[in-house]
């Protein structure tokens, strides 16, 4: 089923808290807090979250767009754009290249 | 339970390297370890790169047949767009996977193509994720909280950090810069080991593995150091000091073999492996100049515009090359610097490009045209091998790799930037990549003193797999190198076969998985940074 915004909105939050715990982080994350400079990602920490998001709803989300958007604008990312982002593709149609998950 | 097979990967270890330092007593472990057991020389597969060659040695299967071929990856036949690796683009069963369902535990540490982490019984703490998201990395869930007990745990070294490997680049020649790094690398592999101990002595796995990957990354920013034989003598204070942080690296690895094999106890069968080999590398062929120069590419206004004076690849240049380039004009192209790979623009009738009919004969003239280059200094032919995607990418994802794959006379890496000239030279000599890495075995029912001269990477997986008790799928690429088993122990304990796995039967009919499009800017930084590339 699919998840609501709000679903989705705690599973990040709590995905982030729980990283952040790690990096000595103290400010508190909310749907507001900045990715990159507040939070404290970097490129390729927002890759891997993204391939971390993408596991968990079991869903290809073209994370790449995304971060090459935001580069390009030079603008940052809240997580609520980040919720935004996830509820839109998981709502979108299976691209071509849908991922299969490889034997375990 | 206990330790049955424990793999030790040397990521780029060569015995170029490690048998003078073997003789000089810098690693006396591996020179007793070898003279127990059985040593040879380790062919690795096309292109001798970290994710598709330990993706090799942990399938036994060619990159047509599992998938990897680069740090990057065309996302899809639809788009120029390329992404960075993960496990999901493993489309066969692993060793791990089979050990798995075989009913055996696995911990496995520090492999590239491990994140997301597959879900299998045991222990997994991924290569190539960066420090902050290890906690995201690790299977199973819990792991990593586990890991924080042990004491001098230490994810930010343990992982990857992006901001202390900016403080050592190709060229560094100081050793403010690089002592602290090569210092690093060494608390890294201490890192590990521990992470290692404390997994064994809380929950074994009976097979257990470790990568330890700064063996690669001091052979690419010091192979001077390491081999001054190659480029000139060391005469700075500062360059033996460099030279004796690396030996003590080698030093610190040594022990950390000693340690593990301690751990796994004399009944455990102990493999040590390198993805690839290396040697020193001097000239850079600036290859997309050359098609460039023959036609083959054209470059858009905003690449002619850009000031390409001194530039790197970490500003974004690979991901913009691809934009970057006039592709009316375009009929061949190398988007990513670690593969040596060309991509032909085939057309569908209507867009450019070169003619489906014509790419046959397309491909042959541009090898040929190829490995015809030569090194301006010498006269002699600067590309050794020009492959097909045919020849060496054979398989069911064979369609995803490059068209063409080059490699240099000197093992060295193109540069995909513009430049004034198509061939270069490196301002000091590097470390690169070499066909033939080692290997080494030692343990029950393994040959003493053997010199098996060569195995291939692909040998590995039956290997592991054999010493573990697990039956060999009959799709293995690899053998079983029986000689350097003693008599009788395939008597003994004889080979199983089975038929492929029906769930990768499925697998692999499947077209190639789609996650996400990497950031290429910060990863082409990174793998230039560590030294893979200028």
């Amino acid at each position: 089923m699919r998840p609501s915004r709000q679903e989705i909105l705690d599973y990040l939050l709590r995905t982030m808290q729980d990283l952040t715990q790690d990096w000595d982080y103290a400010e508190p994350v909310n749907a507001e807090s900045l990715l990159f400079t507040e939070v404290g990602l970097e490129s390729l920490d927002a890759v891997v979250l993204g391939t971390a998001i993408q596991e968990h709803y079991q869903t290809p989300m073209p994370f790449a767009e995304l971060l090459a958007e935001i580069g390009e604008q030079r603008r940052d990312l809240t997580i609520h754009e980040l919720v935004d982002f996830v509820d839109l593709h998981l709502g979108a149609p299976v691209p071509e290249t849908v991922a299969v998950r490889r034997p375990q | 339970m206990s330790i049955r097979t424990l793999l030790i990967g040397l990521d780029g270890a060569t015995f170029d390297v490690l048998d003078p330092l073997m003789e000089q007593g810098v690693m006396p472990f591996l020179k007793t370890f070898l003279a127990e057991g059985a040593r040879a020389g380790l062919r690795t597969i096309v292109p001798p790169l970290t994710p598709p060659a330990w993706t090799s040695l942990m399938t036994g299967r060619t990159p047509g047949q599992h998938g990897v071929f680069d740090f990057f990856r065309m996302d899809s036949p639809a788009t120029r767009h390329i992404r960075f690796f993960n496990s999901n683009d493993v489309q066969c069963e692993t060793i791990w996977t089979l050990a798995s369902a075989a009913g055996l535990r696995t911990t496995t540490l520090n492999f590239p193509a491990m994140f997301p982490p597959p879900r299998i019984s045991g222990y997994v703490v991924p290569g190539w994720v960066p420090w902050k998201q290890l906690r995201l990395a690790c299977w199973p869930e819990g792991l990593f909280d586990k890991l924080k007990t042990i004491p001098g745990f230490n994810q930010r070294e343990l992982a990857m950090d992006i901001k202390i490997e900016e403080k050592a680049t190709e060229g560094t020649s100081n050793y403010a810069e690089l002592g602290p790094w090569i210092e690093l690398h060494r608390r890294r592999e201490q890192n590990l080991f521990q992470v290692l101990r404390y997994l064994t002595e809380e929950d074994p796995s009976e097979l257990t593995a470790v990568l330890f990957d700064g063996v690669d990354k001091l052979q690419h920013l010091c192979w001077r150091f390491i081999r001054p034989e190659d480029d000139r003598p060391l005469t700075e204070e500062w360059e033996f000091q460099i030279r004796d942080l690396c030996l003590q690296y080698y030093s610190c690895v040594d022990r950390l073999l000693q340690q593990m094999c301690e751990l796994a106890g004399p009944e455990a069968t102990v493999l040590v492996a390198s993805d690839h080999g290396f040697g020193p590398t001097y000239d850079v062929l600036h290859i997309n100049t050359w098609l460039e120069q023959h036609g083959y590419l054209a470059w858009s206004e905003a690449a002619q515009e850009r000031d390409t004076e001194g530039a790197l690849l970490g500003v974004g240049q690979v991901a913009k090359h691809t934009w970057l380039m006039d592709w009316a004009k375009t009929k061949a192209f190398a988007t990513t610097p670690t593969s040596n790979g060309i991509y032909i623009v085939v057309s569908d009738g209507t867009s450019p490009g070169v003619p489906a009919a014509d790419y046959p004969a397309f491909c042959r003239k541009l090898a040929d045209e190829l490995r015809q280059v030569p090194d301006l200094r010498t006269g002699q032919p600067l590309v050794s091998e020009v492959w097909t995607r045919d020849e060496i990418f054979q398989g069911p994802h064979g369609h995803v790799a490059p068209d063409l794959t080059l490699v240099l006379r000197d093992g060295g890496l193109v540069s995909i930037l513009p430049s004034a000239e198509v061939v270069s030279r490196r301002p000091v000599v590097s470390g690169a990549h070499r066909y033939v890495g080692v290997f080494g075995a030692r343990g029950p029912g393994i040959r003493r003193g053997l010199d098996a001269r060569e195995l291939s990477i692909l040998d590995i997986a039956p290997t592991v797999l054999y010493t573990l008790g697990v039956s060999l799928p009959e799709n293995l690429q690899g053998r079983l190198p029986r000689e350097i088993f003693q008599e009788g122990v395939l008597e003994k304990q004889p080979v199983r076969k089975v038929a492929a796995h029906a769930a990768e039967t499925e697998a692999t009919n499947h077209a190639p998985v789609s996650a996400e499009m990497e950031d290429e800017e910060t990863v082409l930084d990174r793998l230039r940074e560590l030294g893979y590339i200028e």
